[in-house]
């Protein structure tokens, strides 16, 4: 055979597309020929830029990076080849490629052209690598289902904590609604009028609560909606004592209020009660100005 | 030639550092490729479940036998495709003999192109391939990719096609050579 034989299987050898035969010529010539080696070298390197000819994919689970980085840690690496192919002489190693080893080749051509026994064994580990990729699969889709069962779970676990959420927040407040009904129907309960300062003049409210327990309601309108980091805070205004703080509340937007508050022993007879502007967290005594103020009882 | 005046380029540093044991390497080669080796042995074996496991395969054995890999004898990026393409041929040759001996054997779906996960650098690659491709011959272009995402042989391309075997070795040889004369310049580092 001539060179120019030579060279004109190289490209199909680039693409792994030789037949057996050729291949086998073709081995035995790389072994000599420099020129051949070098010349395979370059057009496989073409070939492998057809890697980007295939479309662009769906991009992979982080986990999977993770999982791979995981097993690598537990597996062995192995020796280098290089030494093995200096201390063989590596002038005269027959390398045609990084990856295809002559080995390689050997191994593909005799599954090639087995015989009854290697073809026996071959059914062996026919059998067994399909075992194993059935095995691989009904794993990779089991995993699958359970991502998926697990995903509807969190789901479902998140829709009835919320459901129970809801549930409690509307028992809370079908309670509050009752006991403000019984309280504003109560004949023992006491009422004070609140009217609007010079600050807000059109502002009003009603402070209604049970003499015995002191559990109070406060319901206000058109007060100005409280500046940002403020709100209103009610006080209890007794004689002979520095004002008792109430609670803090804000308005809608239309300037109502509705608070619940209970109303110190203090603060229940002859008081004046009274409602400040404040910062939002409330203070200890009042340091705004007054918005409402019941005239005294 | 490569094997004259070996240039060393970051994916043959990486290589190196992966057979030296150093973990963080092989994680940065999987960053770079991952995503365009996935495409690859998608488009080999048309099962995302088939090719997510061959890719673990191949990132294994990048693992494991790194220390093989001599840029003396050709670019890192094509050690490592060879590689993937390799296994990825096996892989479908074991399915298709399944597949034989049991004809219920499972085959997803084609998978649909999701969000293309490419970088600049990639895609500007696949730019430079899909523009190579178009300046050759369709009939070349077709043989070629039959052998590449397919693993067939000369004789059975020639088959498949229906076109003697002289005519299917000149076009994938005309072929192959014009896509080397074509990329040489433009992917030499790549």
């Amino acid at each position: 055979m001539k060179h120019e034989d030579y060279t004109e299987m190289l490209a199909l050898a680039a693409l792994d597309a030789l037949d057996e035969g050729e291949q086998r010529t073709l081995d035995a010539h790389l072994a000599e020929c420099a020129d051949c080696r070098a010349e395979l070298n370059a057009l496989r390197d073409a070939a492998a830029s057809l890697v980007y000819a295939a479309a662009p994919v769906a991009p992979v689970a982080p986990e999977f990076r993770t999982r791979i980085l995981a097993r690598i840690k537990s597996q062995a690496q192995d020796a280098p080849l290089a030494s093995v192919a200096s201390s063989n002489g590596a002038a005269t190693l027959p390398t045609s490629s990084n990856v295809r080893s002559l080995d390689e080749f050997a191994a593909r051509r005799e599954a090639r052209t087995g015989t009854v026994s290697r073809r026996v064994a071959m059914f062996g580990a026919l059998a067994a690598s399909i075992a194993v990729a059935a095995l691989l699969i009904s794993l990779a889709l089991v995993w699958q289902r359970n991502n998926r069962l697990q995903r509807e779970l969190a789901r479902l676990a998140n829709t009835v904590n919320q459901t129970e959420q809801q549930l409690a927040q509307t028992r809370q407040e079908l309670a509050n609604t009752r006991a403000d009904r019984e309280l504003l129907a109560a004949p023992e309960a006491l009422t004070a009028t609140l009217a609007g300062t010079k600050m807000a003049e059109r502002a009003r409210a009603r402070l209604t609560f049970d003499e015995r327990t002191g559990r109070a309601m406060l319901v206000a309108a058109d007060l100005p909606p409280a500046p940002a980091g403020f709100a209103y805070q009610l006080w209890f205004i007794a004689e002979g004592r520095p004002p008792m703080p109430g609670k803090v509340f804000t308005t809608d937007q239309t300037g109502h209020a509705e608070m619940h508050d209970t109303v110190p022993p203090e603060g229940r007879h002859a008081a004046v009660y009274a409602v400040t502007l404040e910062p939002a967290s409330g203070m200890s005594a009042p340091t705004g100005e007054m918005y409402l103020k019941s005239s005294a009882s | 030639m490569a094997e004259a005046a070996p240039q060393t380029s970051p994916d043959s540093e990486l290589l190196h550092a992966i057979a030296r044991g150093d973990e963080s390497a092989l994680a940065a080669l999987y960053d770079r490729y991952h995503s365009i080796l996935l495409g690859l042995l998608l488009r080999i074996l048309h099962s995302r479940v088939e090719a997510e496991d061959v890719l673990q395969e191949v990132f294994l054995q990048i693992w494991q036998r790194a220390a093989n890999f001599d840029e003396a004898r050709g670019r890192g990026f094509t050690w490592m495709v060879t590689l993937a393409r390799s296994r990825a041929i096996d892989r479908l040759r074991s399915l298709q003999s399944r597949q034989r001996a049991d004809d219920t054997a499972l085959r997803d779906a084609p998978e649909p192109v999701g969000d293309a996960s490419d970088d600049a650098y990639h895609a500007e690659q696949r730019e430079i391939v899909r523009a190579a491709l178009e300046e050759i011959p369709e009939e070349q272009r077709r043989a070629l990719l039959l052998a590449y995402f397919e693993g067939l042989t000369q004789s059975e391309i020639a088959a498949r096609l229906g076109q003697p075997l002289g005519t299917v070795k000149t076009r994938m040889r005309s072929g192959m050579t014009k896509l080397r004369d074509l990329l040489g310049e433009k992917m030499r580092l790549g």
